[in-house]
């Protein structure tokens, strides 16, 4: 063989490695937010049954819940008779919670945004700053693995130089048709702190989506919260006003 | 008095002013460890009284994991059950009920995160100093209901005065939202910046009532009749609890292990207070070693005389041991009176420790510190200071018996 043609294969095989090497980054990027904007829709409406399951003690609530792109959402609950009509209202990264019985709307203040929300596995945090995962972290694609016969992306996100975080890393299961399998919450030392997954994926809504999400501790197997969906409509868009600390007072009833 | 303590007593007193001094060295140590000791003592005692007297009081019963987790679910079922076995115990001074939880508090425009106390207005006075660190509105009464005292840095931030209102949001007992808006009617002042900036009392009955706590509680605060009492109250009330059945494990906890940051503060304070105590002995007792060194040295010859018309070694070392012994016992008793004197003026007059108030602010000692005089304090320093030259006067007094009086007699 001649030199040439050593040196013409050479860049062959180097072009063709190019092309069929994906860029994982942008590839990770991409199932994130695809995943994300797939879990929320455009616009949701929905009820979810919350239980809080504790070793010696249970509770449930009922939630309605309006969704709306990747950062406003509205909470009411509707039962139990006790709670009915406490709201929580989320805009951006700022929350508000309405208690009927005072009648008062109160700011979440900073210094609480890492207290459990309504008792619950869930922080204030886990709501306000549910977008952060998109806009602070950087998305690696780590493995596959497959489920229900399709094939299921595990991504590794790490938090970009300086940006506010609360976790220190984020371990996501993405399925190729964009459904949200797991979430795994770590700190600063990359220790397993909490996990949420989904499970009993079916057509809800209009589309296949995962019914029962759990959010547990990693090392308390008897402590978690779990959020049932009682019925979910995604809708082309919501009302502007709909987001608004009026409406989170006027929503009582 | 038998001949040897005749002859020491001579000797003793044939160098007046090397005698006088050494005594002195003796007194002075015994007098500064008197003291310090006494002050170190009173002063633990006045830190451990207004701690306690601020929030944990002496001793607390409590749901089993409750100190480890606040959580508000963790509660003493029936505090009348428990309220029954503390009347019953002679040295309990006093006793209240509180529940707690962390609540959002907020007022027109500000909102904070708060640990809400629910008190009970009329025996809350017995136990805490509470009611004396209100410094503007009023202390709750008994059939208040919706009224609140506030920390003063809480009120300052949450910018709110007497009569404001404030609005409570937090978690009750079962997993409800407890809600409900209070009245400020008093704001405390307690020096210590936590408790003033993160907390706020309610009525007991109006917590209960919020929380959804269903006549229930979180903690008995019961104050002993003195500090001495406590390690016997808790083990009444540890013997009471395992008979009674209360529906959830129940725990008895002390001061030490409601504040062992306390606890640790006058450990350290200890121990570097004996580094000091033990230097200030090892020099006095190397004084009397000096003293009694010297004292071979200067009088070898009469030591040979005497063993030459027939003083037995013995007899010697004893004549020794008798005359270091004297000259101590004079020093520690003198020290012991002077040392009581002194410390006893202090405890009743107090000293004044205004300028260090921002250091002692953060354990609740605000002006005067007061000593306290106990059989402890009197007696364990001067008794080291004698065990000390005990052996510092032994070495010469057993150098002695190896003197041969030929050699001895001729020394100058």
């Amino acid at each position: 063989m001649s030199r040439q043609t050593i040196i013409s294969i050479t860049f062959l095989l180097h072009l063709m490695l190019a092309i069929i090497r994906p860029c994982p980054a942008m590839d990770a990027n991409k199932i994130v937010t695809d995943g994300f904007n797939y879990w929320r829709g455009k616009a949701s409406i929905g009820t979810v049954e919350m239980l809080i399951h504790r070793e010696d003690w249970e509770r449930t609530m009922t939630i309605k819940a309006w969704t709306r792109g990747q950062k406003d959402s509205l909470f009411y609950i509707a039962a139990p008779p006790k709670d009915y009509g406490n709201g929580t209202l989320k805009k951006g990264r700022e929350m508000w919670i309405y208690n009927p019985k005072v009648n008062r709307v109160v700011k979440v203040p900073p210094s609480m945004m890492s207290q459990s929300w309504m008792g619950s596995d869930f922080s204030n945090n886990d709501l306000a700053k549910s977008d952060s995962l998109l806009l602070d972290y950087e998305h690696t694609i780590i493995g596959t693995e497959t489920h229900e016969g399709k094939t299921v992306y595990i991504i590794e996100s790490v938090p970009k130089p300086n940006a506010p975080v609360v976790w220190g890393m984020q371990r996501l299961k993405i399925r190729e048709d964009q459904i949200w399998l797991s979430e795994e919450f770590f700190d600063e030392d990359l220790q397993p702190i909490k996990i949420m997954t989904a499970m009993e994926i079916q057509m809800l809504g209009g589309k296949l989506f995962p019914k029962v999400w759990r959010m547990r501790n990693v090392d308390e197997q008897n402590r978690y919260t779990q959020l049932t969906y009682r019925s979910l409509e995604f809708k082309p868009g919501l009302p502007d006003r709909l987001f608004t600390l009026s409406s989170l007072k006027q929503r009582r009833r | 008095m038998s001949i040897e303590t005749k002859m020491a007593w001579r000797n003793i007193w044939r160098n007046p002013r090397r005698t006088v001094l050494t005594v002195c060295a003796i007194t002075f140590a015994s007098v500064l460890l008197v003291f310090m000791l006494s002050f170190q003592f009173g002063s633990y005692e006045t830190m451990i009284n207004t701690s306690v007297k601020i929030s944990t009081g002496h001793l607390q019963v409590q749901a089993e994991r409750y100190r480890e987790k606040k959580s508000i679910r963790f509660v003493i079922p029936r505090p009348r059950a428990i309220a029954e076995i503390v009347d019953h115990i002679p040295e309990v001074a006093a006793y209240t009920f509180r529940a707690q939880a962390f609540s959002l508090i907020s007022s027109k425009d500000r909102t904070y995160g708060v640990v809400v106390t629910g008190i009970d207005p009329q025996k809350e006075v017995t136990v805490s100093r509470l009611k004396k660190l209100v410094h503007a509105g009023n202390f709750l009464s008994a059939d208040d209901a919706n009224q609140a005292l506030v920390g003063k840095l809480l009120a300052k931030n949450l910018r709110v005065t007497i009569g404001d209102e404030l609005t409570l949001l937090g978690q009750g007992r079962d997993g409800s939202i407890a809600a409900t808006v209070v009245q400020v009617k008093g704001v405390y002042s307690s020096g210590i910046d936590e408790f003033d900036r993160s907390t706020m009392q309610i009525p007991l009955a109006t917590f209960q009532d919020t929380f959804s706590m269903d006549g229930a509680v979180h903690e008995v605060v019961v104050i002993g009749k003195s500090l001495a009492d406590i390690p016997g109250i808790k083990a009444k009330l540890k013997n009471a609890l395992s008979d009674l059945d209360s529906g959830k494990p129940l725990r008895t906890l002390d001061w030490q292990e409601l504040m062992p940051g306390l606890r640790q503060a006058i450990e350290m304070d200890l121990v570097s207070g004996l580094i000091f105590y033990g230097l200030l002995i090892i020099v006095v007792a190397f004084s009397i070693l000096n003293t009694f060194l010297m004292a071979i040295f200067e009088r070898t010859k009469e030591f040979g005389v005497m063993m030459a018309i027939g003083t037995t070694p013995g007899r010697l070392t004893k004549v020794l041991l008798i005359e270091s012994m004297a000259m101590t016992m004079i020093g520690i008793i003198a020290g012991i009176l002077l040392g009581i004197a002194i410390t006893y003026y202090f405890q009743i007059h107090g000293i004044d420790f205004s300028g260090g108030s921002e250091l002692l602010s953060q354990f609740g000692i605000t002006g005067r510190m007061y000593p306290k005089l106990s059989l402890l304090s009197i007696s364990i320093g001067p008794f080291m200071v004698l065990f000390f030259t005990f052996f510092a006067a032994l070495y010469p007094a057993l150098k002695i018996r190896r003197l041969q009086p030929v050699e001895a007699m001729m020394a100058i």
